[in-house]
């Protein structure tokens, strides 16, 4: 993992294929196409969340989808309790999830390896099982509906380039931590916690930092998967949602920054065309992640990075 | 506790279940001192140096460092309060260039690990190509510690620890593994580096002529105990240490 991610030519050109690719397929694939790609622009920001903790921080998270779940209903609720203007509320989704990721965090890195996993995994069940049951406050399992038109009212069309502006805007700040010296500390402690504490630096608060960053991240995604449903339902903090960013990050490739936004691209356009080819897509995807898992340990983003080095995009001083 | 010493412990003991691996051991370090810890295997050297290190936890008795008890506190507190390690099988972010390894230990030497302040990391960059140059990596800076010959990577933790300016300096089996031009290349360059900053150094040794040339004193240790300590040639002509060594001593 390169220390600079700085824009070169080629992720500028990058970026500009991807506005371009977006606004193609708003104009040809039509409405459809464009909550697919919505849906796959947000999936990315989550996955990059994941990515985030567990390329960087070395954490492995069953419980990702809390934090997620936290940012729709920290947003959803904001405006059906709290009587906030929908644009106002939207800053709470992200507050929430840092918030849930702060709590959770402290308690999951006084653990590590498996143990710290699991935990992660029980604090996402508590948080589904509270969003689930607690009628009164959150819906329950009918979750929060009808409180505001799906996307703010946007077009479908608008609602995709805004999502990929976020998206854009999230990454650039995420490669700017990941270059700063606190980016370098997270690595530390996730590549060697041992001779990181002996030179002075205190593990668990490092792993508390990047939990909360990681699940600030995630939330943004929830808030703005609520936006573009109009509701927020418990099963966004539900182990499905974890499942899917841990296969985005694997498909991705751990280790490497674009990672989820990969993963995802690759994830939800076999999950959208996937059922229309084969009805045994499930088993389709399963067969993709092992030979992926198998070939190519260290996912796409290994395949992406060669090709970059061949086309003199990456390298260069 | 000595009046110049630097490092002072009183009956430190450290027992798993019912092996006791260090037995009320009483050790000074003077400041300034080249102090070897030697002995057999499974005398208790490296688990005093961990003690010192604060890696252990239970450990009984009394460690001063400057003047303060440190016997329970943990790793990070002892480094920032002046006190630098390597440790015995090479421990380097695998991942990371040389270079970025010592960034690193510059960020955090800084105390501003949680900065996203880019001139910092120019500092730390800064910092860590003078300590290249120090400890001979400047043509594998780019070079990640997995592809890192054994004595290169020993030399990147030496630099690494030396990142926080420590007051005492613990490398434990600096030379292990290494080739005998190595070990002596090696620990020059470590006595250069402690004297002219003056600092501390203990280190635990197996190789004789590396003890013999480098430490000021030396200490044996036997079964969780110390059997000797002095200068070099009291502790080569003492005769339990021969004992010990040609294997008369059990």
């Amino acid at each position: 993992m390169s220390l600079s991610l700085r824009m070169s030519p080629g992720r500028w050109a990058a970026l500009a294929a991807a506005v371009v690719a977006v606004e193609l397929a708003n104009r040809i694939g039509g409405p459809g196409m464009s909550l697919v790609l919505a849906e796959m622009l947000i999936l990315a920001l989550f996955a990059s969340s994941l990515n985030l903790l567990m390329s960087y921080g070395h954490m492995v998270s069953f419980g990702h989808s809390a934090f997620f779940g936290l940012g729709a209903y920290g947003f959803t609720l904001m405006v059906t309790k709290a009587g906030l203007p929908v644009e106002a509320a939207l800053v709470f989704g992200p507050i929430t999830a840092a918030l849930g990721g702060l709590v959770f965090g402290a308690l999951c890195v006084r653990l590590t390896e498996i143990y710290c996993a699991m935990l992660t995994l029980a604090c996402a069940q508590i948080t589904f099982t509270v969003l689930f049951q607690w009628y009164d406050f959150t819906g329950g399992d009918t979750g929060i509906t009808g409180f505001m038109p799906a996307r703010f009212g946007m077009t479908e069309a608008n609602f995709a380039t805004l999502t990929l502006v976020v998206l854009g805007i999230c990454l650039a700040a995420m490669a700017r931590i990941v270059g700063s010296p606190l980016g370098l500390s997270i690595r530390s402690v996730g590549q060697d916690r041992w001779r990181a504490e002996a030179l002075g630096l205190a593990p668990r608060r490092v792993q508390l930092a990047v939990f909360v960053i990681a699940a600030f991240f995630a939330g943004i995604a929830g808030t703005l998967f609520a936006v573009s449903q109009g509701a927020a339902f418990p099963d966004y903090a539900g182990l499905g949602f974890t499942l899917d960013a841990l296969i985005m990050v694997v498909i991705g490739g751990l280790l490497s920054f674009w990672s989820g936004v990969i993963g995802a691209v690759i994830f939800s356009q076999l999950r959208h065309w996937g059922p229309l080819v084969t009805d045994h897509w499930g088993l389709a995807l399963g067969i993709i992640l092992m030979i992926i898992v198998i070939a190519l340990p260290h996912g796409l983003a290994s395949v992406a990075g060669k090709l970059s080095r061949l086309l003199g995009w990456e390298g260069r001083k | 506790m000595t009046t110049d010493a630097l490092l002072s412990a009183r009956k430190v003991r450290k027992a798993y279940g019912s092996f006791v691996a260090l037995n009320n051991i009483d050790f000074d370090l003077p400041r300034g001192e080249r102090h070897a810890l030697i002995g057999p295997n499974g005398a208790g050297k490296s688990t005093l140096v961990a003690c010192i290190a604060g890696q252990l936890p239970g450990v009984e008795g009394s460690i001063m460092f400057k003047g303060r008890e440190v016997a329970r506190l943990m790793p990070a507190e002892l480094a920032q309060r002046g006190i630098g390690r390597t440790f015995q099988i090479s421990r380097a972010f695998l991942q990371m260039s040389v270079l970025e390894n010592l960034i690193s230990a510059n960020v955090i030497a800084s105390g501003r690990w949680f900065s996203l302040s880019k001139s910092l990391l120019c500092e730390a960059s800064d910092k860590a190509g003078e300590m290249l140059s120090t400890v001979g990596l400047t043509d594998r800076a780019q070079s990640t510690v997995a592809d890192l010959s054994l004595g290169d990577r020993k030399r990147l933790e030496f630099g690494m620890a030396l990142a926080r300016d420590p007051d005492l300096l613990l490398l434990d089996e600096p030379t292990a593994g290494m080739s005998i031009k190595e070990r002596h290349h090696l620990m020059e360059l470590v006595a250069q580096r402690v004297d002219e900053t003056g600092k501390t150094l203990l280190f635990v040794e197996h190789d004789i002529d590396v003890v013999l040339k480098i430490a000021q004193r030396v200490t044996v240790m036997v079964r969780g105990g110390i059997l000797a300590t002095g200068a070099p040639a009291e502790i080569a002509a003492n005769e339990q240490v021969q004992a010990v060594y040609l294997g008369g001593h059990h």
